[in-house]
């Protein structure tokens, strides 16, 4: 695959993503080492983008596990699919009754059913879920296992046998050992701590803000119809406006909507009409937009008042 | 390099970085990949592979530059531009300027004077002999990273560093006297120049390194944790005080593997009969997987902190261990006392643990005071009573000496007849209470568990049993 670190921020480049060179020695690494990669870091700064962007460079199949509170095996691994498994038991009941018909004792024919017994345990009634698709599979996968600190501690614990051995084990079928290792991405947002074991077998990386440079490269890459001179502006807005103690800050994802909110809307310069109007695209609480309109000084009521 | 990278991780665990053993060979592992050769990959697979958290960053950047490549420059050759002719005038100038200052050189002079004239540099045998003179191999305890400035200094005295600008001057004269023309003069001096700051920074950086070492030499020799947890608050210095500050998230993180145990053994409640209903649908109806109703309650928690004196180490862990476990409960309302009352909420949820332990064992700093419990209680009757309803858990951490004060017990009562549950933690010894001004018979029977906290140990099962 990639000979080298530069390889993988070429091949991640083709695909519109910038790579820092952390995040391009970290999945070089996760490549040549076989591990997962656990990315941490705010809200919208491209944590979930780069699996997606690793999915398309090495053209495999992304599998995503989506992680909230509760979740649990039944939905993450795999399921059995009782309703199938008694439509079957149901059409096939004449068989059975064949195969057990000239048995002699019960004994018998209970030995008989129990040799059939792995029909009704087989892969075939098994629905998969994310995560057994991704061990199941037979062409490699990227497997996307997001915002994985809104799952429980024992989801963290279960997720362990995946990601040291890639296999999985099912009480009636045994152990189920990955065909085409995956290349396994975790993100999380830093809500809570996870727990040593795990950080343990991934490797790390914390993708924070981009500075001014990579913002606006950024956005050249993805909204290329926004004028340059513009583009600088909205991005020295954008980064300023993290320096603010805000509730929340605006992340990349929301530097890129307002970028194609100000090509939308035709803007041809930042002025205070344009800013005021769009503002909300940036930031999502009534309290944030305040503070930012007193710091740009802007609005009508924002002067020397405060609202706290 | 092995040995380097060895003492790098070393050096990360004595900083507080929790390093397994399975990291540090992934480490090595990663290596065979990337090398060592470009210093930057280097440094990043070193971070990805060892630091699994954003708020290591910082040590791992600050020890870096001091184990590898030093981003100090190397010293330079000032001859290496120079022709043979010139370089002649420079060796023969340099002899006379020696000859000439020999009487009081020092022999260590000399030798800086090379080092700086032909850019080698120290070897790392000089090296050591400098640290060992220094006295850098032989660090008293409190000895600290950020004294490596001191030692490096230490070190260049050693040298004879301040009569070295008059030997320069010295060299500088006799290379004017053979002819060398001045812009050549100026060059080499610049050079010097820069030799002698590349010097100074490389002596830096090697006291830096000898200091982390033995900072992670030290951090090897505390005695281990587990005796820590036993022993009494009170029994405890500083140094032992923070390699347990250290443990608390490691206490915390099992604290809520237990919790989280608990709540899945709570999924045995009762029968939810309209999920059963739902879910059953797809097998026409028959229950065939039950459905559980889900009782996943998370203590609501009110806290009453004594924090005189005596109760201070064990209110700053407790403090530190309710942090670390914010996610475990709903909502927790802390109120710290000696003769009032304060509500310090706001500054836990504001501020991080380090800065909100601060702030708040400095709003009524140690000193005379009279403990006044009944007061404090009184207090929180008149102005908080409305945070206690049959949801919570209050918690009163304090000895009970109340100083001959009025114990308050009618509120007291109420209190406990309002919370769901209602404990207390006490330091002391059992056979203490009740001797002198303790009040703490009085308030145990209202209470529906009381618990000695006497260490680390026992603070940590009591708060398992809170979160219960």
């Amino acid at each position: 695959m990639a000979a080298t670190v530069s390889d993988v921020r070429k091949a991640l480049a083709a695909q519109q993503y910038i790579a820092t060179d952390e995040i391009a020695t970290v999945i070089f690494l996760a490549e040549q080492l076989g591990k997962p990669i656990l990315a941490e870091g705010p809200a919208g700064v491209g944590k979930t983008e780069l699996s997606k962007a690793w999915a398309a460079v090495t053209r495999h199949e992304l599998v995503r596990l989506q992680c909230y509170e509760g979740l649990d095996e039944s939905k993450a691994l795999y399921e059995w699919e009782y309703a199938k498994q008694m439509l079957y038991t149901q059409l096939l009941r004449d068989k059975l009754s064949d195969l057990l018909a000239d048995a002699q004792s019960l004994t018998e024919a209970a030995d008989r059913l129990a040799a059939e017994e792995d029909v009704f345990f087989s892969q075939r009634f098994l629905l998969e879920r994310p995560l057994l698709r991704a061990i199941n599979s037979d062409q490699p996968t990227v497997l996307l296992i997001d915002e994985i600190d809104r799952a429980d501690a024992e989801f963290e614990a279960f997720l362990l046998e995946i990601l040291s051995d890639f296999q999985v084990s099912i009480p009636e079928l045994g152990t189920i050992v990955a065909k085409q290792r995956p290349a396994v991405f975790l993100t999380s947002n830093n809500t809570r701590e996870l727990s040593e074991a795990l950080k343990r077998r991934c490797l790390y990386v914390y993708i924070g803000y981009p500075d001014l440079e990579e913002e606006l490269q950024i956005v050249r890459l993805k909204v290329p119809d926004l004028a340059p001179q513009l583009a600088r502006q909205a991005v020295e807005v954008v980064q300023s406006l993290r320096q603010l103690d805000l509730k929340k800050h605006p992340s990349v994802s929301e530097t890129l909507d307002w970028a194609r909110a100000l090509v939308t809307l035709n803007a041809r310069a930042l002025d205070k009409d344009v800013l005021e109007n769009t503002l909300t695209v940036l930031l999502k609480y009534e309290s944030d937009m305040a503070r930012a309109r007193r710091a740009f000084s802007l609005g009508t009521n924002g002067h020397g008042r405060t609202d706290r | 390099m092995e040995e380097r990278i060895g003492k790098f991780i070393a050096a990360l665990r004595g900083a507080g970085v929790r390093i397994s053993l399975a990291e540090s060979q992934d480490a090595w592992q990663a290596l065979t990949y990337t090398g060592v050769g470009d210093r930057d990959t280097f440094r990043l697979s070193l971070r990805a592979t060892l630091i699994k958290d954003v708020t290591s960053y910082d040590t791992f950047e600050e020890l870096f530059p001091l184990y590898f490549g030093l981003d100090t420059p190397p010293l330079q050759d000032p001859a290496s531009d120079l022709s043979p002719e010139q370089q002649r005038m420079l060796g023969e100038a340099m002899q006379q300027a020696l000859q000439r200052a020999l009487q009081e050189l020092a022999r260590d002079l000399r030798k800086l004077l090379e080092w700086l004239m032909n850019g080698q540099g120290p070897s790392q045998e000089e090296l050591a002999d400098m640290a060992q003179q220094a006295g850098l191999n032989d660090l008293p305890d409190s000895a600290a990273p950020y004294q490596a400035r001191r030692y490096a200094r230490r070190m260049q005295q050693l040298l004879g560093w301040e009569k070295l600008q008059e030997l320069l001057e010295m060299l500088w004269e006799a290379l004017a006297q053979q002819g060398m023309n001045p812009e050549t003069i100026e060059q080499i001096k610049a050079q010097v120049m820069e030799n002698q700051q590349a010097l100074q920074d490389q002596l830096g950086d090697y006291a830096g390194m000898k200091l982390n070492d033995h900072l992670a030499e030290q951090a090897q020799r505390r005695p281990p944790i587990n005796e820590l947890m036993d022993r009494p608050f009170g029994s405890l210095n500083s140094a032992e005080m923070d390699s347990l500050r250290e443990q608390i998230r490691r206490l915390a993180a099992r604290l809520r593997s237990r919790a989280a145990l608990r709540q899945q053994r709570g999924k045995k409640g009762k029968l939810d009969a309209k999920a059963t209903l739902r879910h059953n649908l797809r097998y026409g109806s028959v229950p065939f997987e039950i459905r559980l109703k889900q009782r996943r309650r998370k203590p609501k928690l009110v806290v009453l902190l004594d924090i005189s004196t005596s109760m201070r180490p064990v209110a700053e862990f407790f403090l530190r261990l309710l942090y670390e476990l914010q996610d475990q409960v709903q909502k927790t309302r802390s109120f710290a006392f000696i003769d009032h009352l304060e509500d310090v909420t706001t500054d836990l949820h504001t501020q991080q643990i380090d800065q909100a332990v601060r702030t708040i064992l400095s709003k009524m700093p140690p000193g005379y005071y009279s403990t006044d419990l009944g007061g404090s209680l009184r207090q929180f009757e008149a102005g908080y009573l409305d945070t206690v309803d049959g949801r919570t858990t209050l918690i009163v951490l304090g000895d009970a000496r109340n100083n001959y004060n009025d114990p308050a017990l009618d509120i007291f009562r109420t209190l406990a007849q309002r919370s769901r549950k209602l404990i207390w933690l006490n330091p002391e010894y059992p056979t203490q209470w009740g001797t002198g001004d303790s009040d703490m018979l009085l308030y145990q029977p209202h209470c529906d568990e009381v618990f000695q906290v006497r260490n680390l140990a026992q603070l940590t099962d009591a708060i398992d049993h809170m979160l219960a």
